[in-house]
C-alpha cells in the first residue's frame, strides 16, 4: 500500500495564480522523498495539500489518497493525525506560550488522557533531544531548539507520514546536522520539501522535482542531482558532495 | 490615556469593571458567531499588532512625537465586535506585565478605551458611511471615527476620575479633551492612512461587513456608549451650582464673548477655570465640526477620482 | 528586544518565584484593592503594604535599579496629575495620597509581573473561567509579541537605512505604510499559524 498517492492535482489561488497544474506521484510507506524545485514552484502549496489545510474546500473524488484512503471531508481529522506537517516558520507552529504546552497541544486535540499526554510529551522531546526544556517559554528559545520542539510537536500525535516544509533553512552547520541526525532516526515515511540539496542526498532515496506548479523529473536523488542540465534548467545546482564522491 | 492605580476609586472601579465585564462579554458572543474558525488566530495576532504598532513614533510638530492607540483602526479593519475583544487583551497584557494603567483601574481602562474608543469610533464610522457612501467617505469615516475614539476614551477618563474625586470635572474635563483633541488629529490622519494601505494591498483581510449590516452590534454597541455618557457625564451636567439653565446661559454668553476661530485653542484652562467646561464642551463642538471638514478633505486628497469613479476595488 | 522590557526576570529562581501564581496574584491583587479603597489616613494599611513590598523585593533578588527605572518610566501620569491638581481651586486634595497609593500598586505589579511566568498568568486565567476566547487572544497576544516588535523593528532598520535626507512630509506616508505591512503581515502569520493548530487536530 502507498502512503501517499497524488493523481492530477490541481490548485488555483484567489488571485488567480495556477500554484499546482495537474501533480501526480505516489510515495510508498516507509519512503523518503526529497521535494526539490526553486522558489515559487508550489512545493509548499504541495505540502499543504497532503494535510487538508489547502484546498479551502476539499473536493470529492479527492485527487489525493493517504495510506490508502482518500483525502475528504469526513476523514479530515483522520488524515491530519497520520499526516504530521512541520512548518518552514517555527514561530508559525510554536503558538504556545511554553515548551510543555506546544507539545502537549496536538495530543490534547486528539482527546488523549492527562497521563497519556504526559508520556507523549516525554517521549516525544526524548526523540528530539529536549529534555528538560518543558517549561521553557518559546519565544525565549533558540532558533534550532525551536525547529526541535516544532518536531517534538508533530512526533507527539504519532504521525504515520511526515511532511516538512524546509526543515534546515536558518539553521547554522551545527544545528543543520544535529536535525539531520534527528530525522534519520524516525521511522515514519517523510517527505521533505528542501533547497538544503546535502540533506537531499544525505537522506532521501528519491527526489521529485517540481518547477511551475509540474513534476520535472522523479527519480534516485543522486541521479537526478548529479544531471547538471536538468538542475540549471530549474533553478537548482549539483551539490558539491556529489563532485567529490563522484568526480568526472 | 491608561489609569494607573490609585486614580479610580472604589465605586467607580466597581461600576466600570461591571459595565466593561458585560460589553466584552456580549462583544465575546458575537464575535463567537460572527468570525470563521479560521480567524480566531487573528484577534491574538491584531492585539500583538497593536501592541507593536504603539511602538512605531510618528513625528508631531516642534521635534516631539505620538503614537497610534489602534482601537478605531482594528474597528475599521475587524469590526466593532472583535476590536472590544483585540483592545481588551492588550490592555490586559499591557496593565499586566508593563504596569501601564492599572489592575483596579482595568475596567475603566477597558471602558474607555475598548466600548467607548472602539466601539463609540464604530457608531461615528457608520453614521457617516450612512452620510456618504462612497469610497471617499470610508476614508472620512475611518478618519473621522478614530479621531472621535480618542476624544471619547478622553471624556469617559475624565468623568472617571471627577467621579472618584481624583481631580475635578472643572480641571479634568478640559484637560483631557483639549489635549485629546489635538492628538486625535494625528491618530485620524494615521488611522486613515493604514487602512488605506491594508484595503489597497490585502482588501481580503479586511471583514467587509459594515456596522450598519450588523443591527445587532449597532445596537449593543449605542446602548453601552450612551449608559457610559449618562454615567460619567451627566452626573456633572446636572448636580451644577446653578443648574442646567445657568450653564445654558453660559454657554451661549460663552459664544458671544469666545473667539469666533478656535482652532490655536488658548490655555484659558490655567486662569479662567469656571469657563473651563462651558468653553471645552464648545471647544468640542466647533471642533469636531472642523475635524469632520479635515477628514472629508483628507478623503478627497487620499483618493483619486479615478478610483471613485472607477471599479471600487 | 526582552531586555527592553525587562522580562528575563519573571524566568529567574528565588523563593518569590516559586509562590504558586494564583496565590501570588491573589496576594497582590489583596494589596491593590486594599491601597485603592483605604482611606488616606490608613497609615497601618500602607505601612504593612509597604513592608510585604521591600521584603518581597529583597528576597526576590530583582535589582534594585531595574525596579527604580520602571518606576520613574511610568511615572507621567502621576506627574501630570499631580501637576494639573496644584492649581486646582478646591485645594483640599491630597496628592501625596495619591502618588503613595499608585506607587505601592505599580511597585506591587512590577514585582508580579517580573516573578511570574506568563504563561502560568494565562493559567491562572483560565481556571478563574475568564471566557476561553479571550484567554486565547491574550496567549496568542503574548506569544506573537515579540515576534511582530522584532519585525517592526527590522523593517525600521530596512527603511533608515534607504533613507538619505531629512525626513519630511512623506515621512506620515512612509510610516503608515510600515504600520499597514504590519498588519498585513500579522494576518499572514495569523493564517499560518491557524494551518498550524488545525494540522495538528484543532477543530
Amino acid at each position: 500500500m502507498n502512503a501517499i498517492e497524488v493523481s492530477n492535482l490541481r490548485y488555483r489561488y484567489h488571485d488567480g495564480t495556477e500554484a499546482l497544474r495537474g501533480i501526480s506521484f505516489h510515495v510508498a510507506a516507509g519512503e523518503c522523498v526529497a521535494v526539490l524545485g526553486p522558489n515559487g514552484s508550489g512545493k509548499s502549496t504541495l505540502l499543504l495539500h497532503l494535510n487538508g489545510i489547502l484546498p479551502e474546500r476539499i473536493e470529492t473524488p479527492s485527487p489525493i489518497q493517504i495510506l490508502g484512503e482518500p483525502l475528504v471531508s469526513a476523514n479530515l481529522q483522520k488524515v491530519r493525525r497520520q499526516v504530521g506537517l512541520l512548518f518552514q516558520d517555527p514561530d508559525d507552529q510554536l503558538f504556545c506560550p511554553t515548551v510543555e504546552e506546544d507539545v502537549a497541544f496536538g495530543p490534547q486535540q486528539l482527546g488523549f488522557s492527562e497521563a497519556e499526554i504526559r508520556a507523549r510529551v516525554q517521549k516525544a522531546l526524548a526523540e528530539v533531544r529536549m529534555e528538560g526544556f518543558e517549561h521553557r517559554a518559546t519565544h525565549h528559545l533558540s532558533h534550532g531548539e525551536k525547529r526541535r520542539v516544532c518536531l517534538a510537536g508533530v512526533l507527539a500525535c504519532e504521525p504515520a507520514i511526515l511532511v516538512m516544509d524546509e526543515p534546515t533553512s536558518d539553521l547554522d552547520p551545527r544545528g543543520r546536522r544535529d536535525f539531520k541526525a534527528l530525522l534519520r532516526q524516525i521511522p515514519a515515511t517523510k517527505l521533505i520539501a528542501t533547497h538544503d540539496l546535502e540533506l537531499a542526498v544525505e537522506l532521501c532515496s528519491r527526489a521529485i522535482v517540481l518547477d511551475r506548479g509540474e513534476i520535472v523529473a522523479d527519480g534516485p536523488t543522486r541521479e537526478l542531482l548529479n544531471n547538471e542540465e536538468l538542475m540549471l534548467a530549474h533553478g537548482l545546482e549539483r551539490p558539491h558532495i556529489l563532485r567529490h564522491i563522484h568526480p568526472h | 490615556m491608561h489609569i494607573p492605580d490609585g486614580f479610580i476609586d472604589g465605586k467607580t472601579a466597581v461600576v466600570t469593571a461591571a459595565l466593561s465585564c458585560a460589553g466584552v462579554g456580549i462583544a465575546l458572543q458575537r464575535v463567537r458567531g460572527q468570525l470563521p474558525p479560521r480567524r480566531v488566530p487573528m484577534l491574538g495576532l491584531s492585539a500583538a499588532f497593536l501592541f507593536a504598532a504603539q511602538m512605531v513614533n510618528f513625528p508631531v510638530a516642534a521635534g516631539t512625537s505620538g503614537h497610534l492607540i489602534g482601537g478605531a483602526l482594528v474597528t475599521a479593519l475587524l469590526g466593532p465586535a472583535a476590536a472590544i475583544v483585540v483592545v481588551t487583551a492588550v490592555l490586559i497584557v499591557q496593565s499586566f506585565l508593563f504596569a501601564d494603567g492599572g489592575v483596579v483601574a482595568l475596567g475603566a481602562n477597558v471602558f474607555n478605551m475598548a466600548i467607548l474608543g472602539a466601539g463609540g469610533s464604530a457608531l461615528v464610522m457608520s453614521a457617516v458611511k450612512r452620510v456618504l457612501p462612497e469610497k471617499r467617505g470610508l476614508v472620512t469615516a475611518v478618519a473621522f471615527g478614530a479621531w472621535c475614539s480618542v476624544v471619547f476614551a478622553a471624556i469617559g477618563c475624565a468623568g472617571q476620575l471627577a467621579w472618584s474625586g481624583t481631580a475635578s470635572w472643572k480641571a479634568a474635563f478640559p484637560a483631557m479633551t483639549i489635549t485629546h483633541i489635538v492628538i486625535g488629529l494625528g491618530e485620524g490622519l494615521i488611522t486613515a492612512l493604514v487602512f488605506l494601505f491594508v484595503q489597497r494591498t490585502r482588501p481580503d483581510v479586511i471583514e467587509n461587513r459594515t456596522v450598519s449590516e450588523r443591527q445587532g452590534d449597532f445596537i449593543f454597541v449605542s446602548l453601552l456608549v450612551t449608559f457610559g455618557i449618562v454615567l460619567f457625564v451627566a452626573p456633572f451636567a446636572c448636580p451644577w451650582p446653578d443648574g442646567l439653565e445657568a450653564v445654558a446661559e453660559r454657554l451661549g454668553f460663552e459664544q458671544k464673548a469666545a473667539d469666533p476661530i478656535p482652532a490655536p485653542m488658548p490655555d484659558y484652562a490655567v486662569p479662567g477655570v469656571h469657563w473651563a467646561v462651558g468653553t471645552t464642551a464648545l471647544a468640542g463642538a466647533i471642533g469636531s465640526v472642523v475635524v469632520f471638514a479635515l477628514a472629508w478633505l483628507l478623503g478627497r486628497v487620499l483618493v483619486p477620482r479615478v478610483e471613485v469613479s472607477g471599479n471600487p476595488k | 528586544m526582552n531586555q527592553l522590557f525587562g522580562h528575563h526576570h519573571a524566568h529567574a529562581h528565588s523563593p518569590v518565584h516559586r509562590v504558586p501564581a494564583g496565590l501570588k496574584l491573589a496576594v497582590a491583587l489583596t494589596i491593590i484593592v486594599g491601597t485603592v479603597v483605604a482611606p488616606s489616613n490608613a497609615y497601618g494599611w500602607f505601612i504593612i503594604a509597604a513592608m510585604v513590598l521591600v521584603s518581597a523585593v529583597a528576597v526576590s533578588r530583582l535589582p534594585l535599579l531595574f525596579l527604580l527605572k520602571r518606576l520613574l518610566l511610568l511615572s507621567p501620569f502621576v506627574l501630570g496629575a499631580v501637576l494639573a491638581n496644584a492649581w486646582q481651586p478646591s485645594g483640599r486634595f491630597q496628592w501625596q495620597t495619591l502618588v503613595l497609593k499608585s506607587a505601592i500598586c505599580l511597585v506591587t505589579v512590577i514585582i508580579t509581573a517580573n516573578t511570574t511566568p506568563f504563561g502560568k498568568v494565562v493559567r491562572v486565567l483560565q481556571r478563574i473561567r475568564v471566557p476561553g476566547l479571550l484567554v486565547t487572544t491574550i496567549a496568542l497576544m503574548h506569544r506573537y509579541l515579540f515576534v511582530l516588535a522584532e519585525e517592526s523593528e527590522r523593517m525600521r532598520r530596512a527603511r533608515l537605512s534607504r533613507t538619505f535626507r531629512k525626513e519630511g512630509r512623506f515621512q506620515w506616508r512612509t510610516l503608515s505604510t510600515v504600520v499597514g505591512q504590519l498588519f498585513v503581515r500579522a494576518s499572514e502569520r495569523a493564517e499560518r499559524i491557524y494551518a498550524a493548530m488545525c494540522s495538528r487536530g484543532w477543530r
